[in-house]
This record gives C-alpha cells, sequence and structure tokens, in this order.
C-alpha cells in the first residue's frame, strides 16, 4: 500500500513539474535571467506549491503519524551554518548553469532526453563524490 | 524506489493525456560538458546544503523554516549570478 502510495505521489510530483514547464531548461533560464530579460512566470509555480504546502504542513506538524499509519519525519535542524550556505550556492550555480533542478532531471530523462540523462548521471557522480568526501573528513578541512 | 518510479512514469501518463499524445521534449541548448558540470554541482549542492528547490523552496518555505529560507536565498542568488555570467559576462 505505502509503495503504491509513494508510487502516485511520484507521479503526481513528475506531472506537476510538466504542466509547470519546470522541465524546460529554457523557461528555467529565463527565470533565472533576473539581470535580464526576466520571466518571471516560475515564481507563481512555488508560489503555488508553498500555498498548499502551507496547509499540508500545518496539518502534517499536528500529527504523529501519517494518513496511512507510517511515521513521520519531519526535519527537526534549525541550525544556518556554512553548509547550507555553501550547499546552497553550489546548487544554484549548476541550476543557473543547465537549468535542471533534482526533479525536472529526472522527470526529463523519462521523457526521452539523452541531456537529461547524461546530466542525471552527473548528478549521481555528485553525490557519491560527496559521500566520498564526507567519508574521507574532507569536511573538516572545508571548515563546516 | 516508487516515488522515483512514479515520477519516471509522469512523462509517459502526460504524454497520454495530452493532445498530441507524447510530451514534446524540451529543447536543451547547453553543451553535454556544460550539463556534465552542472549535473555535478547539482548533486553536490544539496546533499551538501541538505535540499533542493523543491526540498528547501517548496517543502521548507511551507514550513517557514528560516533555515530553507537562508538556503533558497542563496540558490536563487547563485542561479541569477550563474545565469547573468553566462549570458552577459562570458
Amino acid at each position: 500500500m505505502h509503495r503504491i502510495t509513494e508510487f502516485f505521489v511520484g507521479l503526481l510530483f513528475g506531472l506537476g513539474l510538466l504542466l509547470s514547464g519546470m522541465t524546460d531548461p529554457a523557461k528555467v533560464l529565463g527565470f533565472l535571467h533576473r539581470f535580464g530579460t526576466w520571466d518571471p512566470s516560475l515564481a507563481f509555480v512555488m508560489g503555488g506549491a508553498i500555498a498548499v504546502g502551507f496547509f499540508a504542513f500545518a496539518l502534517a506538524k499536528k500529527r504523529t503519524a501519517s494518513f496511512l499509519g507510517g511515521a513521520l519525519h519531519l526535519p527537526k535542524s534549525s541550525q544556518i551554518d556554512k553548509r547550507l550556505v555553501l550547499g546552497g550556492l553550489t546548487f544554484g550555480a549548476g541550476w543557473g548553469l543547465a537549468g535542471f533542478c533534482p526533479g525536472p532531471g529526472i522527470v526529463s530523462m523519462a521523457s526521452g532526453e539523452v541531456k537529461a540523462a547524461v546530466f542525471v548521471a552527473a548528478m549521481v557522480v555528485g553525490m557519491a563524490l560527496f559521500e566520498i568526501a564526507e567519508r574521507t573528513g574532507l569536511r573538516r578541512r572545508v571548515g563546516a | 524506489m516508487a516515488f522515483l518510479l512514479g515520477m519516471l512514469a509522469a512523462p509517459l501518463v502526460y504524454g497520454l493525456l495530452s493532445p498530441e499524445g507524447f510530451v514534446q521534449a524540451p529543447r536543451i541548448d547547453a553543451s553535454f560538458a556544460t550539463i556534465v558540470a552542472a549535473g555535478l554541482l547539482v548533486g553536490l549542492g544539496p546533499r551538501y546544503g541538505s535540499g533542493c528547490t523543491s526540498g528547501h523552496g517548496v517543502c521548507g518555505l511551507s514550513r517557514l523554516s528560516p533555515r530553507s529560507l537562508v538556503a533558497t536565498l542563496a540558490f536563487m542568488g547563485a542561479g541569477f549570478a550563474m545565469v547573468f555570467v553566462v549570458r552577459h559576462v562570458l
């Protein structure tokens, strides 16, 4: 049952990304072209998602288990540190470079986009590099 | 895992529901080298900063998390800056 719900939630998320234009890098780069020919329309996607999410999370905060009885894992960390900012900057730089963020990259790969598949492969390598860096303690040298 | 499968099924379902019967492939201008560099950064960044556009941008801001607001400002700012550099400086 959980797997089926998970599948449909993923499907819904993917459909939302396709419908809203988040899977179109040209559109995303237009949004990120803030200091040029800015296309602010994708801000409404985020705004719309937050408008729904706000109530969903408000409800989730009052509950101790999900509707299907599973444990709820809400983030507990509230620390604003160097890691958070550097991670955000790194991600933003990559996002601005190609116009893909993780979700839309995965969805576009499934629509048969070769470049999206290359992007996802590189993304997995990036995640693996992070794991390796964490384990070898590179983190301490970076000072995070 | 099932969540990922759902995401991967999205273009197929979207195509079936649309009048054209398939998803129109978006035009991607970036070269393969740029795509690889972008993928590496997008793989690293959200792991290091524990979240991306969905994680911090949508879920975090929905929860009114100050931490996510900082992360969102950071990646939006970096995204704006990167596009500016690519289109106007390079």
